[in-house]
């Protein structure tokens, strides 16, 4: 808070001068921080995913809510990207009643409870189509990273169960919602695509879902 | 202030790693049990017709054996009876020579096992995988795990192996899960492994 008073001050100061040779200056036209420098943003997400392709046909296609992330970026100045990390946590599960399944020549019955739960940590960039300082700031993202992964399979209170760090990549389409113009505090809303390049038992192409999260951020600089 | 933003984050991973619960906790006793069984492709069972089965439950506890026959065994060995029974063979004494013997044992098995302190694969262990570890001084902590099953398994009387002098394991069964020696589940159990094996009726 003081760097900010002391920066102000001196801005204050220097413009005071250089107005007693122009017209009156225009304090209040004078570009927002968030504007003037690259600046921090954290988001924290609750998410809703959707499995899609052939892992919600062979494994889960249950709608999960239990998946959280945070992330922090950097909105580079004068330019419409920003840049960040994300750190989450994924949990899909799926009951089957009791069933017969064949194993060679084993046979089981058992109600399985299928489970993956991920902790994804990506990097990502986004490109806003709005300024800074607009209320709403669509843009997309790209991103990249891995997911710790762990595959528990039970049947009946039996797990077979496995554990993989594995690459994973998501595009997504979203939206910030500043409170107030110029205010640090807003709602994200994003739709993403997540794939995951992993193969084990029932998963037999990767892991694949559709996520709508809604999320509160805090900037500053 | 990014020092101060860091911690936080860091602090909500862990809380975000913790909140993981038991996703087979819901589970009623009876949805825990597994029943698993296997069969000689090459057998043919309309062969047998007769059958025979032991007096008593063989216990095998970590490799010993003996013999028991609680209230719990006799309903298993009785409920055994009346599904061969109900596939068409017919029991006679084990002295009669029958075609089929069905053997009941009750498997327990006790591991010892030892950990280190912290318990690395739960919390916080998805930390280990760039190759470091904690730099806590290792605590051991021992811990046993128990494992309890039954096993019900039909021997060939009819085509002894004379060479190796065995009979051929021509089916068996396992019954797995909580509630494995809860009377009130005998029928359900027994039925079902006979249930799953309908390859097994010759009438």
């Amino acid at each position: 808070m003081k760097k900010i008073i002391i920066i102000a001050l001196f801005v204050i100061g220097t413009l005071h001068a250089y107005a007693q040779e122009q017209e009156a200056p225009k304090l209040y036209t004078l570009p927002s921080p968030f504007d003037r420098y690259t600046h921090y943003l954290a988001t924290a997400r609750l998410t809703g995913a959707m499995p899609v392709g052939s892992f919600a046909d062979n494994y889960i296609d249950k709608a999960s809510f239990r998946n959280y992330s945070i992330s922090l970026e950097w909105v580079l100045r004068d330019s419409p990207f920003s840049l960040g990390g994300e750190l989450g946590s994924s949990f899909f599960e799926k009951r089957i009643p009791r069933a017969i399944y064949e194993n060679g020549d084993e046979t089981i019955s058992a109600v399985q409870t299928r489970t993956l739960s991920q902790i994804p940590i990506e990097v990502f960039g986004n490109y806003h189509f709005l300024g800074k300082n607009s209320t709403v700031q669509p843009y997309v993202q790209l991103s990249g990273g891995v997911s710790i992964l762990d595959y528990t399979l039970y049947y009946g209170n039996l797990s077979s169960q496995a554990q993989k760090v594995r690459p994973k990549y998501g595009i997504g389409l979203g939206s910030k919602f500043l409170f107030k113009r110029d205010g640090a505090f807003g709602v994200d809303v994003r739709v993403k695509y997540d794939g995951v390049s992993y193969k084990h038992e029932y998963i037999d192409k990767g892991i694949s879902s559709v996520n709508g999260s809604i999320g509160l951020f805090y900037r500053w600089w | 202030m990014l020092k101060k933003a860091s911690l936080l984050i860091l602090a909500a991973a862990f809380g975000i790693m913790s909140c993981s619960k038991d996703p087979i906790s819901d589970l009623s006793t009876e949805e825990t049990l597994v029943y698993v069984t296997n069969h000689d492709k090459a057998a043919n069972y309309t062969q047998y017709k007769t059958f025979s089965i032991v007096d008593s439950v063989l216990v095998v506890e970590n490799g010993q054996a003996g013999t028991a026959l609680t209230e719990l065994d006799r309903d298993v060995l009785v409920r055994i009876m009346t599904n061969m029974e109900k596939l068409g063979y017919k029991y006679v004494r084990p002295q009669d020579k029958p075609d089929v013997g069905i053997n009941a044992s009750w498997i327990s098995n006790t591991y010892l096992n030892v950990v280190s302190q912290p318990l690395s694969n739960y919390y916080g262990g998805y930390w280990g995988g760039g190759g470091f570890g904690y730099g806590y001084p290792n605590y051991y902590q021992y811990y046993q795990t128990n494992e309890n099953y039954w096993l019900i398994s039909m021997l060939d009387f009819k085509n002894p192996n004379t060479v190796d002098k065995t009979f051929n394991v021509v089916w068996d069964a396992q019954i797995r899960g909580a509630g494995i020696n809860d009377r009130q589940f005998v029928d359900t159990m027994v039925d079902s492994i006979f249930g799953q094996s309908s390859y097994l009726k010759i009438n």
